[in-house]
């Protein structure tokens, strides 16, 4: 598959799966939200657990962006050989 | 990384230099030491449950405080010394960088045995903070949180100093070090200060939850596919499924927490969200499954040979089994039954011994012969040490698994509560037995430590 072929499976994916789940989630969370307002206990206590996630995953998704940004994952196969021969060397130096 | 960057990095990479080997024996000698004091306590809460505890009425020997000095002994005595330790090996041969500041790591190991000893302490005198996992008393509380602080200090600065992309056990070590920090936040400060009742229970099981996923997994797949690739003398079968298999840890499995949460009050469609991810979560532990097996495929020989390789895959054999159980635990339907009984204790052994320890007990048999620069004084000593652990874990696990069903069953079927408790009376006597099998493989493996140290001749 070449660069563009995979660029434009990924956004139609994306547009396809992604956003309309997105969107279907933060619809239902924002009347979970709307619901539970001044009631003690109307299941409100989810909201607390739900958004430490969406702010743990929004930094690893930043993180995500700066890998493949910076070319963490351009030849992704390199780092295990590039391991073992490191490996191979430091105890040959012992 | 470009050709400069590895004549650079080349430059400071002599073995002794990157690694303090002495900080990584003391990290193996205290994670042992607590894992003795663990299993001991262990043996003493399984003697309560057969109605043999040999010190009943002595308020600091009751039950109730020593399962919390087992739990806590076993994941922040042994668990994070062991990984500690194998870090301290790990991360500067893989950055070729050493780390922050050695005199530092001391000051860490120092403290990290305070607080563990401290806590044991604290539960025995009754101060334990009410919840699960964050039993260590609240005043210790803050000290523990600066101490991940200066791990994460510690450790991520030769990894920040590593130029080009970077190998997939680095990328779980360096989350995990963020993860842990925020989870021990998260657990132990905000039910004590901000929120109460229900809040406070929600944020206490994601707070278990992401205690086993965000630092113990991290930690245990980082060091596999550091460990793995070196002892078969091959490269992991596929580097981006397993950059996959991270991404897919990183974002599926935080979510999962409010499957601890099935049937409660918490609105249907997180409850759903849950499961739905838990799913997604087995789908990336397959993943690493295909990846480690695909790895040594054609070379299975060397489990028979290798022991620290047959620990490995012992434990990868231990996971997906409990990655298989928890796709049906996360089910609703299999959730009433299980819930509340010993299936539980026996998915909570098989993942935290029957994985976990199995992989430190690997590297620990791997590292000890070169810290102490010669070979295991007995060769059978370490044979027994695996078969002893491997078959008692087995028979621990499978005996309450099966348990579990049958006290599910009698509950749903409106039986007396007496009647469960007695018909699980064989089943925990045979806990104790096996239980008492794995302590016997741990004192083999003392033994041999202190023959090796003792009596074995040094390398030339
Ligand atoms: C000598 C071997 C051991 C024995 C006899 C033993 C026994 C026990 C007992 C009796 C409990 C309390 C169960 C209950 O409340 O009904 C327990 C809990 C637990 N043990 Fe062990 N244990 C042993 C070794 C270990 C090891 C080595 C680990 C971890 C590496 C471990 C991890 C746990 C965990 C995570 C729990 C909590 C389970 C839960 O809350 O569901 N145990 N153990």
């Amino acid at each position: 598959m070449n660069r563009s072929m995979a660029w434009t499976v990924t956004i139609v994916f994306g547009v396809l799966i992604l956003i309309p789940s997105m969107l279907g989630f933060m619809m239902k969370f924002g009347e979970l939200v709307e619901l539970t307002k001044g009631v003690s206990d109307g299941g409100g206590f989810a909201i607390t657990p739900v958004v430490n996630y969406l702010l743990a995953s929004l930094g690893f998704f930043c993180l995500l962006l700066w890998a493949a940004l910076n070319g963490m994952f351009r030849d992704l196969e390199q780092p295990k050989y590039l391991m073992l021969e490191n490996e191979r060397e430091l105890d040959a130096n012992v | 990384m470009t050709t400069a960057t590895i004549a650079t990095d080349h430059k400071i990479a002599v073995h002794t230099e990157l690694v303090d080997e002495s900080i990584v024996k003391w990290y193996f000698y205290a994670a042992l030491l607590f894992l003795t004091t663990s299993m001991l306590a262990g043996i003493l809460v399984s003697l309560q449950l057969i109605q043999h505890n040999p010190f009943t009425g002595i308020e600091i020997f009751s039950p109730g405080r020593w399962r919390m000095v087992h739990t806590n002994a076993v994941a922040y005595g042994f668990l994070a010394n062991g990984f500690l330790g194998c870090l301290h090996w790990a991360i500067p041969r893989l950055t070729l960088h050493p780390v922050l500041d050695k005199r530092l790591s001391w000051f860490i190991y120092a403290a990290w045995q305070f607080v563990v000893g401290a806590t044991a302490v604290g539960i025995l005198f009754g101060e334990a903070q009410g919840l699960e996992w964050g039993e260590t008393p609240v005043w210790i509380d803050p000290l523990a949180q600066v101490g991940l602080l200066l791990v994460a200090i510690n450790f991520m600065t030769p990894i920040a100093r590593m130029k080009g992309p970077m190998y997939v056990s680095l990328w779980y070590f360096l989350a995990a070090f963020i993860w842990t920090f925020l989870t021990y936040a998260m657990g132990n400060f905000i039910p004590e200060y901000f929120v109460s009742g229900t809040s406070a229970g929600a944020v206490g099981g994601l707070f278990i939850h992401d205690l086993v996923g965000l630092f113990v997994t991290p930690l245990g797949w980082g060091l596999m596919y550091y460990f793995v690739p070196i002892l078969i003398k091959k490269p992991i079968w596929s580097h981006g499924l397993s950059l996959v298999g991270f991404w897919g840890l990183a974002f599926f499995y935080p979510l999962q927490g409010i499957h601890h949460f099935l049937y409660t009050p918490i609105p249907m469609f997180l409850q759903y969200g849950a499961v739905v991810s838990t799913i997604a979560v087995e789908l990336v532990v397959t993943t690493v499954i295909i990846n480690f097996f695909g790895s040594i495929w054609g070379n299975w020989s060397i489990v028979r040979t290798n022991l620290p390789v047959r620990y490995f895959y012992t434990g990868m054999v231990f996971y997906f089994l409990t990655c298989l159980q928890c796709s049906f635990q996360v089910t609703l339907t299999f959730q009433k039954i299980i819930h509340f009984s010993d299936w539980v204790v026996g998915h909570a052994h098989m993942v935290m011994f029957g994985v976990f320890s199995m992989w430190i007990m690997g590297m620990m048999t791997y590292l000890f012969p070169r810290l102490l620069k010669r070979e295991w004084a007995s060769q059978n000593l370490i044979e027994w040490h695996y078969w002893l652990s491997t078959v008692g874990l087995a028979v621990m696990a499978a005996d309450l698994i099966l348990l579990g069903l049958f006290q599910g069953w009698s509950w749903a079927a409106l039986e007396p509560w007496d009647a469960s408790t007695d018909f699980s009376f064989p089943f925990w006597v045979l806990r104790t037995i096996a239980g008492l099998a794995m302590f016997g493989g741990l004192l083999a493996l003392l033994t041999n430590i202190w023959k090796t140290v003792k009596l074995a001749p040094a390398k030339a």
